[in-house]
């Protein structure tokens, strides 16, 4: 069975391996996919580089006519404003383990990797120390609007251990409150 | 040495465009323009519809050493020589992209196709009107003219 399998699959790569050189030749052939040619060389783009304005060039040519021009760096296709910073260098599948040219030519420029979105719980971390302050006020009013709440709607008897503990609680509550608004203000 | 190599393989490819992608009224003049990549001679047709319909005309180019990161040296050669405001006498063209506004991006096809449209814009025949004092003191090189161009009309 193993050896079956393996026999078809070697006569697939056949069948495969068949149109693959043709196709190679017509590459051969034809110049490369121009979408992919630099805009200066007229070669496909070598460590490429693209400009905000979207035009392709290979580093080497690009830095160099940077260089001719240096007071005015227009980009040669569309005029466009053009420095080292705004392009982005563009990584293929398997450019980077071939000889490193950048030796020759300036480096090229680092791709630049900026942070998401941050769409997390707490929005308003961000912020620091505000965020602090807008939680004190908020949250204090709404606290003791709950307990006067509470007290309208089951008024525990006067005099009963129930009330007392109540009166007890929003006592350490309120003091609390307070300790807290002065820390507040000290800090 | 990789300048060069620049220079020779940019020009090949250029010229294999021309061939392959030639544009109506814009052709390469074989004959003059012999194996060796320093001087073309382009044919470039007046436009139909235009003052100079049915006229021929031959741009010469000559590449520099830093070529395509310096503008090549463009002028009419020939006995004919379009008559219009931009184009001296001499066959030196004023025509910005040929010496400031030269960028990379530009082809020998694309300047053949902005001289034609410059001339295609021409509404009246007529020569520079410093034609004589110029192709008198001028340097054979057009690039060595400090240009002024003022005139984006024609």
């Amino acid at each position: 069975m193993a050896s079956n399998a393996t026999e078809e699959n070697a006569s697939e790569n056949e069948n495969k391996s068949e149109p693959t050189p043709s196709s190679s030749q017509n590459e051969n052939n034809e110049p490369n996919n121009p979408n992919f040619e630099c805009n200066i060389c007229l070669d496909t783009a070598k460590e490429a580089v693209v400009s905000m304005c979207g035009h392709l060039f290979c580093w080497p040519c690009l830095s160099r006519w940077l260089e001719t021009r240096p007071n005015r760096s227009a980009c040669p296709v569309c005029k466009a404003g053009i420095s080292r910073d705004k392009v982005i260098p563009l990584y293929g599948r398997g450019s980077g383990d071939q000889t490193d040219p950048r030796d020759k030519t300036p480096p090229r420029p680092q791709g630049q990797r900026s942070e998401p979105e941050n769409n997390g719980m707490f929005p308003g971390l961000d912020m620091g120390g505000g965020w602090h302050v807008s939680f004190g006020i908020g949250a204090f009013p709404f606290m003791f609007f709950a307990n006067n709440v509470a007290g309208f709607g089951q008024a525990p008897a006067p005099g009963s251990p129930q009330a007392a503990q109540e009166q007890f609680l929003s006592k350490v509550f309120l003091w609390v409150a307070l300790i807290f608004i002065f820390w507040l203000f000290i800090a | 040495m990789a300048a060069n190599e620049t220079r020779t393989r940019r020009l090949h490819r250029e010229l294999q465009q021309l061939k392959t992608n030639a544009l109506p009224g814009i052709n390469v003049n074989e004959d003059i323009s012999t194996s060796s990549l320093e001087t073309w001679v382009i044919n470039v047709d007046g436009a139909s519809g235009t003052l100079y319909e049915e006229e021929q005309f031959q741009l010469q180019f000559k590449f520099p050493a830093k070529y395509p990161f310096d503008s090549p040296q463009v002028m009419f050669v020939g006995s004919n020589i379009p008559i219009h405001p931009h184009i001296y006498s001499n066959g030196h063209i004023c025509l910005s992209i040929l010496t400031d506004d030269w960028s990379p991006a530009l082809s020998v096809q694309s300047v053949c196709l902005s001289v034609v449209s410059m001339l295609s814009s021409c509404k009246e025949k007529k020569l520079p009107p410093d034609n004589e004092f110029y192709v008198k003191t001028c340097s054979k090189n057009p690039k060595k003219t400090r240009w002024w161009y003022h005139d984006d009309t024609v």
